[in-house]
């Protein structure tokens, strides 16, 4: 995709970095590339002063720094009150080019919103070795595409060569590469030895017109989703978070058949749904940043965990809608509810959640 | 009035009605129509500071929801009629947020009466209480029971067996099945 860059930091340790010279390359020439001592980063991270869109500004603010801290996590979803998926997070970098007005990084990069990325990424390469060697018979899978979207900076960093080149050669662990984009030019390039799954997030076209900003359009994701399923990849797709506007049901319905009359069913690893959820500094913050949005003016109330929902029963009708029409496609395709407790989850598929650990593995297997 | 006398109205009333100053920049933003339009039904039904922030905020949603103008929404009958109708400030001022909600949350207020109208249909005797979830923000209700004596707790347990069916749908209700 095509960056909008105002300006480029580059922390002085990671200056001759492999992943800073990629970038610089990358780059056009008129970005002004400023370097930074270490213990400025920081701030160079920090909201730009003055800014009337501090968090949008941050978006056009490329920071390459080492991260300090573990880029290997559980996913920050979990939670005691929802059923979880056994999800891993891997963070190769934070906020996203894209800016899609529901997106819960404008509260939770409010106060550092440049987009960084981690020249010391290789690093992680380690801990996922140590996760792997420390619980052998278990299979994990790990995805980029928690703080930022696995793929739509990867024109510049090429990272994801790196982690499917890792990845291919590693028994108990999945990658999962999770995007908007259509962004597939190096996963093309390599074989993934059926250990890497790409997952698109989808939306139907209404929501893309008036949310997703700057993200591929849904026929594109889709289209991208056949190409990198016969190279080999396999594919996810997650509903998420689903939106309940006028008309959403019929909207949802097209997307899915869109969906499965270019992948089959039997070829999709797993389906996930989440419904728009929003704690009320997100809604603060995104209704204030995109106040013409309809999407995010739905039938929404505070929910017991202190997120505003959708209202229950619109919520779970929808959920029921799309779970059927994947089921009447004629394929068990796995599927699992984000952010949901374990009764909603029996309530939707007729079913209580299996044990995150279980659930983590057969996604993960496919 | 033209638009700067307008704007100096609502900047008294604002005033008057320590209304924040980020209410007031975002009344102030709306269509001259719209603007005017506030401004006439807050003086008429008189609106405390609370209820003139609350209209606000609904009215904005639901000009965003429905792509209308605000103007628009006081220009439909039903609002209409609480402006102009009988009754008292405050209560006027009660049922105008009432109704502007109705608009915010269509679905939402459809699925309560209905819900309400099943708990009302199954006649439950002094004694049971059904408690359904705020806003459905959940698909948990509470059934609770009052009794003081073996005999009454046997009689409301009765009653509950035989509105098994209607509970049941309730349930269902909650949980979004058709």
């Amino acid at each position: 995709m095509k960056f909008d860059l105002d300006a480029v930091f580059v922390e002085h340790g990671c200056a001759g970095s492999a992943l800073a010279t990629r970038i610089l390359g990358a780059l056009a020439r008129d970005v002004p590339v400023t370097h930074v001592a270490d213990s400025d980063t920081r701030e160079a991270t920090r909201p730009a002063p003055g800014a009337p869109d501090p968090f949008g500004a941050g978006k056009r603010r490329l920071v390459i720094a080492r991260r300090k801290t573990p880029f290997l996590a559980p996913c920050p979803a979990g939670s005691s009150e929802f059923a979880c998926c056994g999800y891993l997070v891997l963070t190769l970098a934070s906020n996203c080019p894209m800016d899609c007005s529901y997106c819960f990084l404008q509260e939770f990069l409010a106060d550092n919103p440049s987009f960084q990325v981690y020249a010391n990424f290789a690093d992680s390469f380690d801990e996922l070795d140590r996760l792997a060697a420390n619980a052998r018979g278990r299979i994990f899978r790990v995805g980029t595409g928690d703080l930022a979207d696995s793929l739509a900076f990867d024109s510049i960093t090429s990272i994801s060569r790196d982690l499917i080149d890792f990845f291919a050669s590693r028994e108990n662990l999945t990658l999962e590469l999770k995007t908007k984009t259509d962004e597939i030019e190096n996963l093309l390039a390599m074989d993934p030895r059926g250990r890497v799954l790409v997952s698109w997030t989808l939306s139907p076209d209404a929501v893309y017109r008036s949310s997703e900003h700057l993200a591929a359009p849904p026929s594109a994701r889709i289209a991208a989703a056949r190409a990198v399923l016969d190279a080999g990849y396999r594919v996810a797709f997650h509903f998420d978070p689903l939106i309940a506007y006028p008309g959403a049901e019929r909207d949802y319905i097209l997307l899915i058949d869109e969906l499965l009359d270019v992948v089959p069913p039997k070829q999709i690893s797993f389906v996930s749904m989440g419904g728009l959820r929003m704690t009320p500094g997100l809604r603060g913050a995104a209704r204030s940043r995109f106040p013409g949005d309809p999407m995010l003016c739905g039938e929404d109330v505070l929910a017991s965990d202190g997120r505003f929902r959708t209202f229950t029963p619109l919520r779970l009708s929808l959920y029921r809608t799309l779970a059927d029409r994947f089921r009447k496609a004629g394929a068990e395709i796995p599927s699992y509810l984000c952010m949901e407790p374990a009764s909603v989850h029996e309530s939707v598929f007729g079913a209580p959640p299996v044990r995150p650990a279980i659930i983590g593995k057969r996604l993960a297997r496919g | 009035m033209n638009a700067d006398e307008i704007d100096a109205q609502i900047r008294m009333l604002a005033a008057e009605r320590r209304l924040p100053p980020s209410h007031l920049a975002r009344w102030l933003a709306m269509d001259a129509a719209s603007r005017a339009a506030l401004l006439d039904i807050a003086r008429v039904i008189r609106l405390r500071t609370g209820q003139l922030m609350t209209a606000l905020d609904t009215l904005e949603e639901v000009a965003v929801r429905e792509h209308v103008t605000v103007a628009a929404i006081f220009d439909r009958p039903e609002i209409r009629r609480i402006a102009g109708g009988p009754g008292s400030a405050p209560s006027r001022a009660s049922a105008l947020l009432e109704a502007l909600r109705t608009l915010r949350y269509p679905l939402l207020k459809r699925m309560q009466e209905q819900i309400r109208s099943e708990v009302a249909a199954l006649k439950l005797p002094r004694g049971i209480s059904i408690v359904l979830p705020k806003e459905l923000a959940s698909d948990e209700f509470t059934v609770s029971l009052r009794v003081r004596s073996a005999a009454e707790l046997a009689h409301l347990l009765e009653a509950l067996d035989r509105s098994r069916p209607g509970l049941a749908r309730i349930i269902e209700m909650l949980a979004g099945k058709k």
